[in-house]
């Protein structure tokens, strides 16, 4: 029997695990409308957020939680973005241990980070680099 | 006493177990008894289990040919109840899948198993006094560890019933 996990929890634990992997830029979820003013930054947006259901009447017959977030990393220069992404990488591929804050946070068991590609963006002059990160939460 | 008179999903099926360490199975005939087998089928004793599978009836067929006879025939015989492998996703503290665990390790415990199927309103139970075997836990990463056992019933000792 498990709990179903809660996807606010997931997001502020997101926002401060990303915030402190690549301090001091800046972290947003989904977008940042200073993006014209701040060379470098990162947005996340998270999906596929579901609990296996298994069979009979009782909800909480599921299994685990494997949500994946995305990274978009946004930069000027477009050294600065791999720069980024290989912190990102070194710090959360493999990672196991307490994810998010003491308080508002849990314990995963594996991340895994799969770099997606590069981009750049002719109208926001930014150059890009999309990670998708899934987590393994017990429940 | 009314069957349910629906196609029923496959996740309208859960499965209990009898509870207790030492339980006192039931006999054959509450195995087909709703008052007894329904008592089992409750919450508390309820499994964490996947998905049902297949139970019913083995198949079961004494052949004889026959020298010198056009044909051989097949006698469907007293067939056994089928042996079930279970999944469940694993929780090491689940109530349910210790007691599993240890009539695995005992390998001597007679436990009633109940499967109920329901569209919602009424509800048809299938229950059996089994043995569990080959109890082990499935660690793969990729999802959940999975927690797998196989129940094998004694002979004759399953029944049908419903409530309404």
């Amino acid at each position: 029997m498990t709990t179903q996990l809660n996807p606010v929890l997931y997001g502020k634990a997101i926002q401060y695990q990303l915030a402190n992997i690549v301090t001091p830029v800046p972290v947003y979820a989904s977008f940042n409308r200073n993006f014209a003013t701040q060379p470098k930054f990162l947005t996340w947006q998270l999906r596929n957020v579901h609990q296996p259901v298994y069979t009979g009447q009782n909800q909480n017959n599921k299994g685990i939680d494997r949500p994946v977030f995305q990274i978009s990393i946004f930069t000027t220069s477009i050294e600065d973005g791999f720069t980024i992404s290989n912190q990102v990488l070194q710090s959360l591929h493999g990672y196991s241990g307490q994810f998010g804050s003491p308080t508002e946070g849990f314990w995963i068991s594996k991340a895994d980070v799969f770099w997606l590609y590069n981009s750049y963006d002719d109208t926001t002059k930014m150059a890009q680099i999309f990670l998708d990160c899934t987590i393994d939460i017990p429940a | 006493m009314a069957l349910p008179n629906k196609v029923l999903p496959g996740f309208s099926a859960a499965m209990y177990a009898q509870p207790g360490t030492t339980p006192t199975p039931l006999t054959t005939a509450q195995l087909s008894l709703v008052a007894s087998t329904a008592a089992i089928a409750v919450s508390g004793n309820l499994m964490p289990v996947e998905a049902i599978p297949a139970f019913g009836q083995d198949d079961a067929v004494a052949s004889f040919p026959v020298a010198g006879s056009r044909q051989s025939d097949k006698i469907p015989t007293q067939s056994a109840p089928t042996s079930m492998t279970i999944t469940a996703a694993w929780n090491p503290s689940d109530a349910t899948l210790l007691l599993i665990r240890g009539d695995a390790y005992s390998g001597t415990v007679d436990r009633t198993f109940v499967i109920s199927a329901t569209d919602g309103s009424n509800i048809i139970y299938y229950a059996f006094n089994g043995r569990v075997s080959q109890f082990q836990i499935d660690a793969q990463p990729g999802a959940e560890a999975k927690c797998t056992f196989t129940f094998h019933p004694r002979g004759n000792q399953y029944g049908w019933s419903n409530n309404a």
